[in-house]
C-alpha cells in the first residue's frame, strides 16, 4: 500500500476535509435542500474525528514552498496549540450543527424565507470552520494571514444571514469593518518581522528570540489586530451588534471560534511577545479594561444575547490578562481557561437561542421561571453557568483557580482586582440563570425540539465530567501551552480542601457574588447610567463618525464626477494633467528639451506632423456628432503615416486598424443614442462657464503632455542595450519580425494581461448591452 | 439604402479580406502584422457587410452570434499557452520547442506554442470587435422594432377612435 494511506499526513487530511466540507454541504444542499444539514453534521463529524484521530498520532506537518523568489511557503504545522483550538473549532462546531439542523427552518420559516436558503448558511458556517482549522495550523505568517481574513469574510456572510434586515446588515459590515481594518495591521506587523527576522515562517522566528524594539512594534501591531478580533476594549462594540446573527452563529462565533482565534494569535506569538515587558503590561491594562468594561455592562443589558455577548468580551480579557502576567501560570491558565470557556459559554448562548425559540421573548424581563417548563435546558445550561462562575465540581472551577493563582503570583493587588474580576463574572451569570429559570413564569414555554436543547445537555454535562475526571482537558491543554523548543507545560489541578490562596479567593468571590445579585436594586440605576454614557460616548461613536464622515466625502466625490460626461473625463484628466505636471517641473531637466536640427529629407515627415496638428485643431470646430468622429479618425490615420515615415510598419498597421474600427465603434456607439437627443445636442448652445472649464482642461493636458514628450523625445534612447539583446533573441525564438516576437513571446505576460482585459471588457459591454447573454 | 454596386463589391471583398487575415496571421513570425492586426483586419470585413446590408442582415450571420464565445475561446487558449508550463514545472510562457530547437515547418508557419497565443490573441480581438458590434446592431433592431411596434399602436388607436367619433 502507498504510503500516503498506511500513514497520511494529518495536516493535509485535516485541511482537505475541512474545506471540502461546506463544498460538499452547499452541492448537497442545492440538490436536495433537506439534506443541508444531516450533510453538514456528517462533514463536521468528520473532521472532528481527524481532529480526535490526531491525539493518538504524532504532530504532523507540511512544508512545501509555492513562490521560492517571495520566501511564500505553503506550512502546515499541526502541532498541540493547533489540535486544541482545532478541536473546539470542529467539536464545538458539530455541536452547533446538529442545534443549528432545527434551528435553521425554523429561523427561516419565522422570517417568510424559502428553506432553500440552508446551504448559504451551513456553506458559510463551514467555510468559517475550515478558514478556523487553517488558520490554526499555518505555521507560514501570510498563510495564516490569508485564513484570518477568510474567517472575517465568512463571518460577515453569517452575522448578515438575514439580510432582508437592515440591522444586520450593517452589524455584518461592522463586523468586518472592524476585524478586517485590524487585519491589515496584522499583515504590516508580518510584513516587519519578515524584513527585520528575514523569514515568513513562525517556528523560524521563535528560534530568533529577537528583542528588538522594532520587532516589539511589528507584534504590538498584530496584537492590535488579534484584540479587535477578541472583541477587547476599544474594539469590543462590534461583538454585541454581532448578535444581529442567528443563534447558532452567535454560539460559535462569539465562544469558541472568531473570537477565540484573536487570543489563539496571541499565544502562537506569545515566546516572541513575552520577551517584551511593555507589550506584556499594555496587554494586562487592556484586559483588566474589557473584564470591568464588559462586566458592567452585561449586569446592565436586558437582552439575553447581549448578556451573553457583553460577558465574552469580560471572559477574553480574562485570557488576555492572564497572558499578560507573563508568568507560567499565566499561559497554562490562559489555555486552560479559553477551553473550558469554549464549553460553557457556547451552551449558555444555545440556551439563550432555546429559550426564545421557546417563549418568543428576547428580553431578559420577559421570561422566568422557566425551570419547570424546561427542566431539561434549565439542568444543562445550569451546570454551564456553574462551570463558568467557577463552582467546584466543574471544568470552570479549575480555570478561576489557575486565574487566581496566576494574579496571586504577581501580587496581592492583583489578587484583589482578580477577585473583583471574578464576582463581576459572578454577578452577571447568577443575574442571567436566575433571570431565566427561576422567579415568576412570564411566558409560556412552547415544547422545543430535542436538538435544540440535547447540545446543551452535552455541553451541560461535559463540564460537569470533566470536573472530576480532569486528565483529557488537562493534557489538551498542556499540550497546546507548550511553547515549541521550551520543555513540556505542567498543568497541575486537584482540588484541595485547604486555606491556601486559591481556594480563599474563591470563596471570597462568591461571597461577594451573592452580596452583588442580592444588592441589585441599590447598585443597579447608577451602574445603568453608567453605561448609557459609554453607548452615547463610546468607541462605537466614533467609529459610526468616521463611517459617515467617509461615506459623506465619497458621496460629495462621486456627485462630482458623474454629473456629466464632460465633469466624468475631466476628473480623470485634471488630476492626471496635474501630477504629471508637477512631476515634469520637480525632475531635473537640464538636457531636456532640446531642438534639433532640421534636414531636407524631413521635409515629408514635418509636412504630416503639420497635417496631424491642423486635423488635431479641427477636432474642436464641429458640433455634429458624426463630424467630430470623422475629424478624430483624421487625427489618427495621419499619425500612422508618421509611425510609417518612422520606419515602423509594424505600428503603422496597427494604427490604420485601431484607427478603422474605433471609428466604426464611435458610430455604433451613435446609433444607440437616440436620434432627438444628438439633434437637441448638437443645436444647443455650450454653456459659457462650461466652455471656460474645458478649455482650461484642454490646455492643462495638453501642455503637460507635450512637454513630456518633447523631454522624452530629447533625450538619448535610454539603452540601446535591451534593443540589441531582443535582435539577437530574435532568431533563437524561432521568429524574424521583431514586433510579433516582443509582443508574443519575450512580453508575452504583459500581452496576456491586456488580452485578458479585453475580454472583461466585452464582459462588460454584453451585460449593458444584452445584460449579460453572449449568444 | 446602399447601391447594388457596393453590395455586390462587399460581398465579393469578404474572402479575400479573410484571407488576407489569415496571411498576416499566419505570416506573423517572419512578416509585418501578428494576431491583433489579423483579428482586426478579419472582423473589419465582416463588420464591412453590417454597414453595407444593414444591422437586420448582420445580426444573421452565423459568425457574428458565435463572436462572443470566439473571445472566451481565445482567452482560454493564451492562458493554456500561458500557464500550461507551469504544469511542468517550467516557468510560465516557455516555449515549445525551446528556443535554438528544430521545430516543424508549413510554409512560413512554424509550429511553435507562441504562435498559438497569437492566435489566441486573434480570436480574442476578433470575437471583441464583431461580438460588441453585433451586441449594438441587435440592440439598433430591437429599438426599431419597438419603435415600429408603438407607431403601429398610435395608428390602429387613432383609426380606433376615427371610427369611434364616425359611427352614429
Amino acid at each position: 500500500m502507498p504510503d500516503i494511506i498506511t500513514n497520511p499526513n494529518l495536516a493535509v487530511v485535516l485541511l482537505c476535509a475541512a474545506f471540502t466540507a461546506p463544498l460538499l454541504t452547499t452541492l448537497i444542499g442545492v440538490w436536495r435542500p433537506a439534506l443541508t444539514g444531516v450533510a453538514a453534521i456528517a462533514s463536521t463529524a468528520a473532521c472532528l474525528a481527524i481532529v480526535g484521530f490526531s491525539y493518538a498520532a504524532d504532530p504532523a506537518a507540511i512544508d512545501v514552498p509555492w513562490s521560492e523568489t517571495l520566501g511564500l511557503r505553503f506550512h502546515l504545522e499541526l502541532d498541540g496549540l493547533a489540535r486544541m483550538y482545532a478541536l473546539l473549532a470542529t467539536g464545538i462546531g458539530l455541536l452547533v450543527v446538529v442545534y443549528a439542523y432545527r434551528y435553521i427552518p425554523l429561523h427561516l420559516a419565522h422570517h417568510h424565507r424559502s428553506l432553500d436558503e440552508q446551504p448559504r448558511f451551513f456553506g458559510f458556517l463551514l467555510l468559517f470552520m475550515a478558514a478556523m482549522v487553517g488558520l490554526v495550523m499555518a505555521a507560514d505568517t501570510i498563510l495564516q494571514f490569508v485564513f484570518w481574513d477568510l474567517t472575517a469574510i465568512a463571518s460577515f456572510y453569517l452575522i448578515g444571514f438575514d439580510r432582508d434586515r437592515a440591522n444586520s446588515r450593517s452589524s455584518a459590515m461592522m463586523a468586518l469593518l472592524v476585524t478586517g481594518v485590524s487585519a491589515v495591521l496584522v499583515l504590516i506587523g508580518v510584513l516587519i518581522l519578515r524584513s527585520e527576522l528575514g523569514t515568513y515562517a513562525i517556528p523560524e522566528m521563535i528560534v530568533l528570540e529577537s528583542d528588538r524594539t522594532v520587532v516589539g512594534v511589528a507584534l504590538g501591531l498584530i496584537g492590535i489586530g488579534a484584540l479587535a478580533k477578541s472583541a477587547q476594549v476599544p474594539f469590543h462594540f462590534w461583538l454585541p451588534n454581532a448578535m444581529a446573527a442567528p443563534t447558532p452563529v452567535s454560539a460559535y462565533l462569539h465562544s469558541a471560534a472568531m473570537v477565540a482565534a484573536g487570543v489563539f494569535m496571541i499565544q502562537r506569538y506569545y515566546p516572541m511577545i513575552a520577551a517584551f515587558d511593555w507589550l506584556l503590561d499594555a496587554m494586562l491594562v487592556i484586559g483588566f479594561l474589557s473584564i470591568a468594561v464588559g462586566g458592567l455592562i452585561s449586569l446592565t443589558r436586558d437582552n439575553l444575547k447581549q448578556v451573553l455577548a457583553y460577558s465574552t468580551i469580560s471572559q477574553y480579557g480574562y485570557v488576555v490578562v492572564m497572558f499578560g502576567l507573563g508568568n507560567e501560570y499565566g499561559l497554562n491558565g490562559a489555555t486552560f481557561y479559553v477551553l473550558a470557556h469554549a464549553l460553557v459559554k457556547s451552551a449558555l448562548f444555545l440556551t439563550a437561542g432555546a429559550v426564545t425559540e421557546a417563549t418568543g421573548a428576547t428580553q431578559l424581563s420577559k421570561v422566568g421561571g422557566l425551570a419547570k417548563g424546561m427542566p431539561l435546558l434549565a439542568l444543562g445550561s445550569g451546570l454551564a453557568a456553574a462551570g463558568l462562575i467557577a463552582l467546584p465540581l466543574t471544568i470552570g472551577f479549575f480555570k478561576d483557580e489557575l486565574f487566581f493563582a496566576a494574579a496571586w503570583e504577581r501580587g496581592p493587588g492583583f489578587g484583589i482586582l482578580a477577585v473583583a474580576s471574578a464576582t463581576l463574572t459572578f454577578g452577571y451569570v447568577a443575574r442571567f440563570w436566575t433571570g431565566v429559570f427561576l422567579g415568576p413564569l412570564r411566558s409560556d414555554p412552547r415544547g422545543v425540539s430535542r436538538f435544540l436543547t440535547l447540545p446543551v445537555v452535552a455541553l451541560g454535562l461535559a463540564t460537569l465530567v470533566f470536573g472530576f475526571w480532569t486528565g483529557p482537558m488537562v493534557e489538551i491543554a498542556e499540550s497546546a501551552a507548550t511553547m515549541p523548543g521550551a520543555e513540556p507545560a505542567q498543568i497541575d489541578i486537584a482540588y484541595h480542601l485547604d486555606a491556601r490562596h486559591e481556594n480563599v479567593m474563591a470563596l471570597a468571590t462568591w461571597a461577594l457574588g451573592i452580596a452583588l445579585v442580592m444588592s441589585e436594586r441599590w447598585w443597579a440605576p447608577a451602574a445603568r447610567r453608567v453605561t448609557r454614557i459609554g453607548d452615547a460616548w463610546g468607541p462605537e461613536r466614533l467609529y459610526q463618525c468616521t463611517l459617515d464622515g467617509l461615506q459623506a466625502v465619497s458621496d460629495r466625490i462621486h456627485q462630482i464626477e458623474v454629473r456629466d460626461l464632460r465633469s466624468r473625463v475631466a476628473t480623470i484628466l485634471a488630476p492626471a494633467g496635474i501630477l504629471v505636471g508637477l512631476a515634469v517641473i520637480f525632475t531635473p531637466n537640464s538636457d531636456a528639451f532640446e531642438l534639433g536640427g532640421l534636414e531636407r529629407s524631413d521635409l515629408p515627415l514635418v509636412l504630416m506632423l503639420v497635417v496631424t496638428a491642423l486635423a488635431a485643431v479641427a477636432v474642436s470646430i464641429p458640433r455634429a456628432h458624426l463630424r467630430i468622429v470623422i475629424t478624430t479618425s483624421c487625427v489618427g490615420f495621419s499619425l500612422s503615416v508618421i509611425y510609417a515615415l518612422l520606419d515602423a510598419p509594424d505600428v503603422a498597421l496597427v494604427a490604420v486598424l485601431v484607427e478603422t474600427v474605433l471609428g466604426v465603434f464611435f458610430i455604433c456607439m451613435l446609433l444607440l443614442m437616440p436620434a432627438s437627443i444628438l439633434r437637441f445636442e448638437t443645436r444647443e448652445p455650450a454653456e459659457r462657464f462650461g466652455v471656460r472649464r474645458d478649455v482650461v482642461l484642454a490646455v492643462i493636458t495638453g501642455a503637460t503632455a507635450f512637454l513630456v514628450v518633447w523631454g522624452v523625445l530629447s533625450r538619448p534612447s535610454p539603452s540601446t542595450e535591451l534593443i540589441d539583446r531582443y535582435e539577437e533573441l530574435t532568431p533563437l525564438a524561432h521568429g524574424r519580425d521583431i514586433v510579433t516576437v516582443i509582443l508574443a513571446d519575450f512580453r508575452g505576460f504583459d500581452t496576456m494581461g491586456e488580452v485578458t482585459v479585453i475580454a472583461l471588457v466585452m464582459l462588460g459591454v454584453m451585460s449593458l448591452i444584452r445584460k449579460g447573454r453572449l449568444r | 439604402m446602399t447601391t447594388e454596386m457596393t453590395r455586390t463589391t462587399s460581398r465579393i471583398l469578404l474572402l479575400p479580406i479573410l484571407m488576407v487575415a489569415l496571411g498576416v496571421l499566419i505570416k506573423g513570425y517572419a512578416d509585418v502584422g501578428d494576431g491583433f492586426s489579423a483579428g482586426v483586419i478579419a472582423s473589419l470585413g465582416i463588420v464591412l457587410q453590417g454597414v453595407v446590408f444593414g444591422a437586420k442582415e448582420f445580426d444573421r450571420l452565423p459568425l457574428v452570434r458565435f463572436a462572443p464565445l470566439a473571445t472566451f475561446a481565445g482567452l482560454f487558449i493564451a492562458l493554456a499557452v500561458a500557464f500550461a508550463p507551469v504544469l511542468f514545472g517550467n516557468p510560465i510562457f516557455l516555449h515549445q520547442p525551446v528556443s535554438g530547437a528544430e521545430a516543424q515547418h508549413f510554409g512560413a508557419l512554424e509550429f511553435i506554442t507562441p504562435v498559438l497565443f497569437d492566435i489566441g490573441v486573434f480570436l480574442i480581438v476578433f470575437g471583441f470587435c464583431v461580438g460588441t458590434i453585433g451586441a449594438v446592431a441587435r440592440e439598433t433592431v430591437r429599438q426599431e422594432r419597438e419603435q415600429e411596434q408603438l407607431a403601429r399602436q398610435r395608428l390602429e388607436a387613432r383609426r380606433a377612435s376615427l371610427e369611434g367619433r364616425n359611427a352614429p
